[in-house]
């Protein structure tokens, strides 16, 4: 026996030792569904970090849903919000928290996208000759798109001038990689004046490098060059430079790259772009923006949770026959809903053919400029397609009423109401509610940032 | 490494030199029930040779051949002298004593007697656990052992609860405390579905097998757990067979019935109906007060007033399904009452078969549970089995299996944040019909209606788990031993759901998800334990070794929807597979610990402890923690001055000292991370997180000083402790600017501490011949502070509560409510100068309260006579605040949507000159929906938990139907409770996390139950 204990003793010290060397190395574990930022090597690493940002507008934190939505429900003019939500109800009601998820939802997601945007471009060295500045361009518009929405959303707009005083958001260009990067992400809002610099040299770049389109069906939803241009057209639009508003939708228009499309309800809720889209969001049952809560469809289609009714009295501004009054559910009198967001896998346009009209028609008649075809023309065109009676005569606030008729709940009246300084509800467009919060938690932890007035910093 | 193995030779050196002569073996017990007492100092007279016994009551003694006569001594025994007279085996049984002292007491990686313990633990005993309505054992803690603080988050069964042993010390990572089942650390966190409320792993074990529940609280107990075990550990040891050639078959039936502790009460339809009015009428007035003189909509008040009412009977005629029965109070729905089952059942049957020999010993157990949840849907049913087996194949070597298997299925329904959830039943109007003319429920009475998901939704959450160890002792001599354990955890969960088209989340299409994951822990454990024999005045254990753990979390979900048919509620029914996906994580640690025990003639302790750990969560350079402790014991009653002593029998200080930590922060968090996501056909990468490189463990550092002391012939027995815990290097999820494109990065940043004192009084009031009664007592305080957290705000998800420095943590931060304006009815609030104000926005945001408790405890009272058994525990709760919510739609005056409202709403503001905390009522022109703390309340409660009356049929009766015992018993549950909360107390919507807590959001109340049951043991 003397000799077993020897022999067992020595064998389970052997394990032991065996099992121990051996769990050492079991302690490198890598992430099983993620990937760390060093495994970033090739073109192909770089276009998914851009393709990344195509999912950061489609978020509902972007053009999923927020960026359309929660800027009609601040607009007060056409839209009833009856949900339970909190953080809506406080939209609607203007009365934005400033710790609201909506305000920090909106920002961090805008942020995490240009993020991406900046990782992409800060390694362009990684991306071939031959694709370098379209990806450049692509990457630039998106961070550009993102720029221009959240400094209408958290800044004063640009038709109240003092561009150079007022604030918009803070311009990310460098991306963060690490903890040590951090430093760089605590930059104060930049002036309207440079934000809409930044963003004009942005689309610009995107504008002379994107392509007119893309080969594969694949690739439809990237954005193209006239997507930049549209985009331009907004950004002036909303600066009051009509002319180059006009020239820039123009290009769009004349490059025959897009259709109306014939029938007005086939705008709406389709699995893919249509002729019309210039530059849209996609969804499918798997990618979407939300589907219970969260999403336009969760809010606007009644047989969801139906939860915004719309203003009989704005329906009443159709004219008999236009397609687009009969484009409403009508539950009763008092309650009905829209019916352009039905499908939680359809497609979002987000600028489209007819706004490029429009914005034609009013930037020349406030302009006196007489790029491409006449106003009259143009609103027609768009009357007409949805059997709309055609007007005889036209004036700059004809086309904006055509405006709202044809772009309702696709978050267009509050950049309207802005540019033109008309009240958002009881709040005329500049009072300081005129505007969400900065989200209170980027106050505190970045202290170069400024509050708008009349929120709490703290 | 190498002076481990070092150290391992000099113990097996020092051993050999202690061989002696002659060999005398034995064991010792109680003389009053024949248990074993371990610990019992054996000598030879007149000499310094001797030794202890062990566990077992076991000796062995090496004699001179010259002694005569050897000695057992034990405190609070009396002295046992007996004649050697040739003999080698010497039995005693021992006289007269207090057994608490003997007791033998699991710790990490051995036992050891509660005498000679110098750390902080608590023992929780089977017959504590055992025979409860409870779903998981933990239930059975509460307010029985001091400090540690267990919150059941609500009446639903099979949720997760919320545990803190001695504080929350962590502000970002897990503070649960760690989990290990005979010497295997299991799984404990949620798994499963993460939309819906969280759920308990440890609810898979059944309570019946457990033999006992040690908490180790400080740090000279718990730090053998070095890096897991700043939250303190649960050691849980299951039942075994004794090995004294009987066969015991225990057999225990029960059954239960269970309703709400409390209903909360809301209006009926006649109230309802008038408040609606007054709202209207209320806004009618406001209007007109308010409207613009220079273009007047109305000439007089009441034409103002009749607008307004006009709209809302048309507003209560639509809720009335289009009639006007709202006018005469036909439908007077109680909503909250059908949130309910009419009477709960809980059925549980258990058998064990137990028993063995010299050689081999066993037990077997088999299990089953149903309980029903008092809220309707929700049910909870458990099977499982264990065998518990250990085989000597000689004085060198045994090994043994510990394995338990189990399935539980719990029917799930939504969480507390859905309309879908039965607790939120209460929102819809009284004067709504549940039901159509056909019994089919309304979809949408205001809100769309719980009882549609009641019927046309299932969701089914069943787990498989196999919790086992495998082990082997091996002797070399008698007093070094070897075992090495090999243990596993696998957890298996699967979640089904459906919802039928008629739901609100899948109108008109169905919807289905499954969900699978694997846990799975394997765990090893090597280690030497040493206790060589040092003659009467020295005894040394050691004990050192290593342990290995690894896990791997396995996971699969599938949605689908288009559902041609609710017949087939899987996945396979839907025709539109809308997404999938699978997960995999890994995570390993690495060990190395050393303790050792001494003792200098049962009166001075000291013991060390050291354990190295490596975890792979954090980055190749800070991998790896050192945690040591040592702890001093003086046994005072051992001293000369006192061992004389009439009314002193025990009294023994000690302190101890040690650091451990916390790493239950998830993977990788040390690493910057993207993820792939699915843009349609445009496949792509985004920002998962943000990795700091230097992250590191929490660390916690915690000074223990307890006095145990036994008096007047150990009728008053008893423990205090006080304690102080420090954490530093918090893992703190620390939010950074968005602009970075990153919420937040986990990193060691900030400091906390917990203080408190724990306080166990045991008395024996009467011990009679017939009659007994004793009373337990406990009660802990704690103080929690966060002292440092670098300027950073950590708030909870729902913004409602925060960290804040110099506070405690999860202080509600929101306006200060100030009551009601006598002259209009307003609500007020305090601004920041304190000043009240009507102006929400310019109320000033501040700490109003807590969720932490001050005061924890439990107060039982035994009583026996004869065969009769009574027991009554109380526990309480003292010094937090519960947030109520969902106060914000049913204490809010209508301000908030036509929710049916609390019967407080009655008390409203009405008039002028209204001395009231209750605000005017008004549906247009109402209160800030936003918090205050007029919803928060003080959580503090008193309540009857237990009493417990059986009766135990004599032996003399029992012996003519060949029972060894039969016991009837009932006992009830929540009986009776004292709190100034408006629900029921313990609610809590939130368990996991630290900073969130007590908040009720249409939380499912407790369960009051009584159960009846029948315990036989052949």
């Amino acid at each position: 026996m003397k000799y077993g204990i020897k022999y067992i003793g020595g064998l389970l010290l052997g394990a032991t030792m065996l099992i121990t060397t051996s769990c050492n190395k079991k302690l490198d574990v890598l992430p099983g569904t993620q990937v760390p930022t060093d495994q970033i090597k090739n073109e192909n690493d770089i276009q998914a970090i851009l393709f990344g940002g195509y999912k950061s507008l489609q978020n509902y934190d972007g053009f999923g849903e927020r960026f359309l939505f929660v800027t009609d429900l601040y607009t007060n003019n056409n839209v009833i919000y009856t949900g339970t939500f909190q953080n809506y109800a406080d939209v609607y009601s203007q009365t934005v928290a400033e710790n609201s998820t909506i305000a920090s939802g909106m920002w961090g997601n805008a942020y995490e996208g240009i993020n991406g945007m900046n990782l992409v471009l800060s390694r362009l060295d990684l991306v071939s000759d031959a694709n370098k500045k379209a990806i450049e361009g692509e990457a630039k518009f998106i961070r550009s798109v993102f720029l221009f929405e959240l400094a209408g959303i958290y800044g004063l707009p640009y038709s109240n001038g003092n561009v150079t005083t007022n604030l918009a958001v803070p311009i990310m260009t460098k991306p963060v990689l690490s903890g040590d990067d951090l430093g760089e992400s605590k930059k104060p809002r930049a002036t309207v004046d440079e934000l809409y610099k930044q963003v004009i040299a942005d689309l610009k770049f995107a504008a002379d490098n994107l392509p007119e389109s893309y080969d594969t069906k694949k690739d439809m939803a990237r954005a193209n060059k006239y997507a930049a241009h549209a985009f331009l057209s907004r950004v002036y639009l909303s600066m009051g430079d009509y002319k180059n508003a006009a020239e820039e939708a123009n290009t769009v228009i004349e490059s025959g790259a897009y259709a109306l499309v014939p029938d007005w309800a086939n705008e709406f809720n389709n699995t893919t772009f249509s002729t019309e889209d210039i530059f849209a969001i996609l969804q499918t049952s798997q990618s979407n923006a939300g589907t219970s809560n969260n999403g336009l469809v969760t809010f606007y289609s009644f047989d969801q949770r139906g939860e915004v009714l719309v203003d009989p009295a704005f329906v009443e501004l159709y004219g008999d026959g236009d397609k687009r009054k009969s484009f409403y559910t009508v539950l009763d009198p008092e309650t009905m809903t829209s019916n352009k967001w039905r499908d939680f896998y359809g497609t979002i346009p987000v600028i489209r053919l007819a706004e490029m009209y429009l914005t034609r028609a009013e930037a020349n008649l406030r302009g006196g400029t007489t790029i491409g075809d006449t106003p009259l023309n143009d609103v027609n065109t768009v009357r007409t397609r949805s059997k709309a009676a055609p007007l005889t005569t036209v004036t700059a606030d004809d086309v904006v009423n055509e405006r709202r008729l044809e772009l309702c709940f696709e978050g267009d009246d509050y950049w309207t109401n802005k540019r033109l300084k008309l009240n958002l509800g009881q709040l005329a467009y500049n009072a300081d509610k005129a505007v969400f919060p900065i989200p209170l938690r980027e106050l505190q932890v970045n202290p170069l940032l400024k509050q708008n007035k009349g929120y709490r910093e703290k | 490494m190498l002076r481990f193995f070092s150290m391992v030779g000099m113990l097996l050196i020092l051993s050999i030199f202690s061989f002696a002569q002659v060999q005398l073996t034995g064991k010792v017990t109680d003389a009053k029930d024949g248990s074993a007492l371990p610990g019992v100092t054996v000598k030879v007279k007149n000499s310094n040779v001797g030794t202890i016994t062990d566990a077992t009551g076991t000796y062995h003694l090496s004699v001179p051949s010259k002694a005569t006569t050897i000695v057992f001594s034990f405190i609070g025994f009396a002295d046992q002298e007996v004649a050697i007279a040739g003999q080698s085996t010497i039995n005693a049984a021992l006289q007269s004593g207090n057994k608490d002292l003997s007791e033998v007491i699991v710790v990490g990686y051995g036992t050891l007697a509660k005498r000679d313990l110098t750390g902080s633990v608590t023992k929780i005993s089977a017959k504590e656990i055992e025979n409860q309505p409870i779903s998981t054992f933990e239930t059975a803690l509460q307010g029985k052992a001091p400090g540690v603080v267990i919150e059941s988050g609500s009446g639903k069964v099979g949720q997760a609860m919320k545990i803190r042993i001695r504080g929350t010390s962590s502000i970002s990572a897990e503070s649960q405390p760690l989990y290990v089942v005979d010497g295997v650390p299991i799984v404990s966190a949620p798994q499963g579905d993460v939309n819906n409320d969280p759920t308990n792993p440890l609810a898979d074990i059944n309570p019946n097998d457990i033999e006992s529940v040690e908490v180790l609280k400080d740090a000279s107990a718990s730090a053998i757990y070095g890096a897991r075990a700043a939250n303190g550990v649960v050691l849980i040891t299951t039942k075994r067979g004794k090995g004294n050639d009987k066969t015991n078959v225990d057999l225990n039936l029960s059954t239960g019935w269970a309703k709400p502790t409390k209903l909360r009460g809301f209006l009926d339809a006649k109230e309802y109906v008038e408040l609606v009015l007054e709202a209207a009428s209320n806004d009618g007035k406001y209007a007109f007060a308010h409207q613009d003189p220079a273009n007047p909509r109305w000439t007089t008040e009441q034409q103002a007033i009749d607008y307004y009412q006009n709209r809302m009977k048309n507003n209560l005629k639509s809720l009335s399904g289009g009639n006007d029965d709202w006018q005469t109070y036909k439908t007077n729905t109680n909503w909250e009452k059908l949130a309910y089952r009419d009477q709960a059942h809980t059925n549980q049957a258990d058998l064990s078969i137990s028993g063995g020999n010299a050689k081999t010993r066993f037990y077997a157990s088999g299990t089953y549970s149903d309980q029903e949840a008092i809220v309707i849907v929700n049910r909870f049913k458990r099977y499982g089995g264990r065998l518990n087996l250990e085989h000597t194949a000689n004085e060198k070597l045994s090994f043994g299996l510990n394995l338990g298997v189990s399935r539980t299925e719990l029917t799930r329904v939504s969480t507390d944040n859905a309309f879908s959830t039965p607790g939120q039943m209460v929102a819809q109007p009284p004067i709504t019909k549940p039901y159509d003319a056909n019994g089919e429920p309304v979809y949408k009475p205001l809100y769309y209606n719980a009882l549609v998901e009641a019927k046309y939704a299932k969701d089914l959450q069943v787990t498989f788990r196999t919790i086992g160890n495998a082990y082997l002792n091996y002797n070399f001599i008698p007093s070094l031993s070897f075992r090495s354990e090999i243990g596993a955890d696998i957890y298996n969960l699967t979640d089904e759901s459906f919802l039928g088209k008629e739901t609100q989340d899948a109108r008109g299409i169905g919807k289905g998800s499954s969900i699978f994951d694997q846990n799975a822990t394997i765990n090893t454990n090597n280690y030497f334990t040493f206790n060589p024999q040092l003659g009467t005045d020295h005894s040394l254990s050691l004990v050192a070794g290593m342990s290995y753990l690894q896990n791997r979390y396995n996971g699969n979900w599938v949605t689908g929807e288009d559902y041609p048919t609710n017949a087939i509620k899987n996945v396979s029914g839907a025709v539109n597979i809308t997404g999938g996906s699978s997960n995999v994580q890994d995570y390993a640690f690495l060990s190395y610990f050393f303790r050792a025990n001494y003792n200098y003639k049962k009166k001075y302790i000291a013991s060390f402890s050291l354990r190295s750990d490596g975890s792979s969560r954090f980055g190749p350079d800070k991998r790896y923690g050192l945690f040591p402790a040592g702890s001093l014991g003086w046994v005072l009653s051992e001293e000369d001055f006192l061992k004389d002593s009439k009314w002193v029998n025990y009294l023994k200080l000690r302190a101890s000292y040690g650091l451990t930590g916390n790493a239950e922060i998830g993977n990788n968090k040390y690493l910057t991370l993207l993820q792939v996501n699915n843009y349609p056909g445009l496949p792509g990468l985004n920002a998962f997180q943000l990795g700091d490189p230097r992250l590191h463990w929490e660390n916690t550092s915690q000074v223990d000083v307890g006095l145990e002391f036994g008096f007047f012939d150990n009728r008053l027995s008893g423990e205090v402790d006080y304690y102080n815990k420090q954490t530093t290097d918090l893992l703190l999820r620390a939010n950074q600017p968005l602009t970075s494109g990153y919420p937040y990065l986990y990193t060691n940043v900030g400091k906390m501490e917990n203080k408190g004192v724990e306080i166990m009084l045991s008395s024996k009031n009467i011990v009679g011949k017939d009659f007994n009664w004793s009373t337990t007592l406990n009660l802990a305080y704690n103080k929690n502070k966060v002292k440092e957290i670098n300027g950073q705000v950590v708030e909870s998800s729902d913004r409602l509560q925060r960290a804040v420095e110099g506070q405690p943590i999860g202080v509600f931060y929101m306006p200060k409510y100030a009551g009601v304006d006598p002259d209009n009815g307003d609500e007020l609030f305090y601004d920041a100068s304190g000043k009240k104000t009507n102006d929400y926005t310019q109320a000033e945001y501040q700490v109003v309260g807590k969720s932490n408790p001050d005061w924890t405890g439990g107060l039982t009272n035994t009583f026996t006579y004869k065969g009769f058994d009574l027991n009554i525990f109380f526990s309480f709760v003292e010094g937090n605040n519960i947030y109520n919510l969902a106060g914000q739609y049913q204490s809010i005056g209508f301000a908030n949507g036509l929710d049916n409202q609390t019967k407080d709403q009655l008390n409203r503001w009405q008039k002028k000159g209204d001395i009231t905390d209750v605000p005017r009522v008004a549906y247009y022109t109402g209160e800030a929906h936003a918090p205050s703390s007029r919803w928060l309340y003080d959580g503090s409660y008193i309540r009857l938990k237990n009493v417990t009356l059986g009766y135990s049929i004599p032996k003399s009766v029992l012996s003519h139907i060949k029972l060894n015992g039969l016991r009837v018993y009932v006992a009830g549950y929540n009986l009776w409770t004292k709190t100034k909360y408006i629900s029921d107390p313990e609610v809590n919507t939130y368990t996991q996390g630290n900073i969130g807590g007590g908040v009720d959001f249409y939380t499912v109340p407790q369960a009051k139950t009584i159960t009846v049951g029948l315990n036989v043991k052949f």
